[in-house]
């Protein structure tokens, strides 16, 4: 049975790996190239995509189609206007109040268990009954209840990880004891990479040392660009600096997963 | 309706009693043979158990991706389950059992077929 990539978890061990930007620039890189797909942020802990795009209008949270309190109808907020090109974007985002972080922290594992069947329910819901393409989510990093149940519920984990040696050593332990065990399909982003990989022999000797060191195909490998750091969070660089080498890598990745998709 | 096929009709019944009995017997001997196996002091019930991520982690491999497919498909026979799994019938009913008298899974018999679910208490 062949398992397609249409749900995609972007994880991490640690925070401040880019989990956030590179889900927004992969979502919107497959938006822009006709896609239809649902973007969904489960950091309850520290909600970030509420900020990024706007919270005025929303009339349901994720937070509320997992507490069964609304169907996830209601919390699709098409942002489609924002992106050119032919695709659908939808975001669902997480409640960012102090009190809705401080309920979630709260849920029992009843409750945990509820939300991974309201997760997995969404492949039915939203890929086969609404007919989107792809459905991705940010999640919280480590062994956090969201971000497990994300997981579980997703066809494809990308792990965004640096060279930072505690984050390197965290993340081969969660790709041995949680990704493993949950037999997902997994690949490796490795953000912030400060080593040349303008050429093309650079590129391949460095992505044979990342699989080498998680054991894990590699998906893509970020420079540590200033301008992404200077743009501070605020623009989509898919979208609003096609051009950029950032977004050529993000479109790379997209393309690879959809390459996978149609074989 | 003849005579003949009134009478026809009888023995068809008793027969599909006699089967659905064997298969719960069936299923019983299952579980026992699993109870036996594992030892009582693995597979103590508890009061409620639910089926959380964590729960899953903690589980032996074999009964993870037991638990791990009812969960994908909400609701399920052992044969649905072998299915996914590639796994034999009679393997993953005793897994399923398993996992029922452990508490995580419900089971509810329709007719012949006995399906295992999460629990769905408040669900939508």
């Amino acid at each position: 049975m062949i398992i397609l990539d249409k749900i995609i978890a972007v994880h991490s061990y640690k925070g401040g790996t880019g989990k956030t930007h590179i889900s927004i620039n992969l979502a919107t890189s497959f938006a822009k190239h006709g896609k239809k797909v649902c973007l969904m942020d489960l950091d309850f802990r520290a909600p970030s995509l509420a900020t990024f795009f706007s919270s005025k209008e929303v009339e349901c949270w994720l937070n509320d189609y997992l507490n069964g309190t609304c169907k996830i109808d209601k919390a699709l907020i098409d942002i489609s206007n924002r992106i050119n090109g032919g695709g659908k974007l939808s975001v669902v985002l997480a409640n960012p109040s102090t009190e809705a972080i401080r309920e979630m922290s709260a849920k029992d594992r009843k409750w945990e268990m509820r939300a991974l069947g309201r997760l997995l329910a969404l492949r039915n819901s939203l890929l086969n009954d609404k007919a989107f393409d792809y459905l991705i989510f940010d999640t919280s990093p480590g062994l956090q209840y969201s971000s497990i149940n994300a997981i579980v519920s997703a066809d494809l984990v990308i792990v965004a990880t640096t060279f930072d040696r505690s984050d390197v050593e965290g993340t081969k332990r969660m790709l041995d004891e949680l990704y493993d065990l949950f037999e997902k399909k997994t690949e490796i982003v490795m953000n912030r990479v400060l080593y040349d990989i303008s050429s093309k022999s650079g590129k391949n000797s460095l992505g044979k040392k990342i699989e080498d060191m998680y054991q894990t195909p590699v998906l893509g490998m970020i420079p540590c660009f200033c301008d992404v750091a200077k743009a501070e969070g605020a623009i989509i660089f898919v979208q609003e600096k096609p051009e950029h080498l950032f977004s050529k890598i993000v479109d790379e990745m997209a393309d690879k997963i959809e390459r996978n998709n149609s074989v | 309706m003849t005579k003949q096929e009134v009478l026809g009709r009888k023995p068809l019944k008793i027969l599909e009693k006699i089967k659905e009995n064997l298969e719960k017997l069936n299923e019983k001997m299952e579980i026992i043979i699993e109870l036996q196996k594992r030892g009582r002091k693995g597979v103590q019930p508890l009061p409620d158990a639910p089926l959380d991520v964590m729960t899953l982690l903690s589980m032996p491999d074999h009964l993870r991706k037991t638990a791990m497919t009812v969960c994908r498909l909400g609701r399920a026979t052992a044969d649905e389950v072998a299915q996914q799994t590639r796994r034999a019938r009679a393997v993953e009913s005793g897994y399923l059992n398993q996992l029922v008298i452990m508490s995580h899974l419900k089971k509810e018999r329709v007719g012949r077929k006995a399906y295992f679910y999460v629990e769905k208490e408040d669900q939508e």
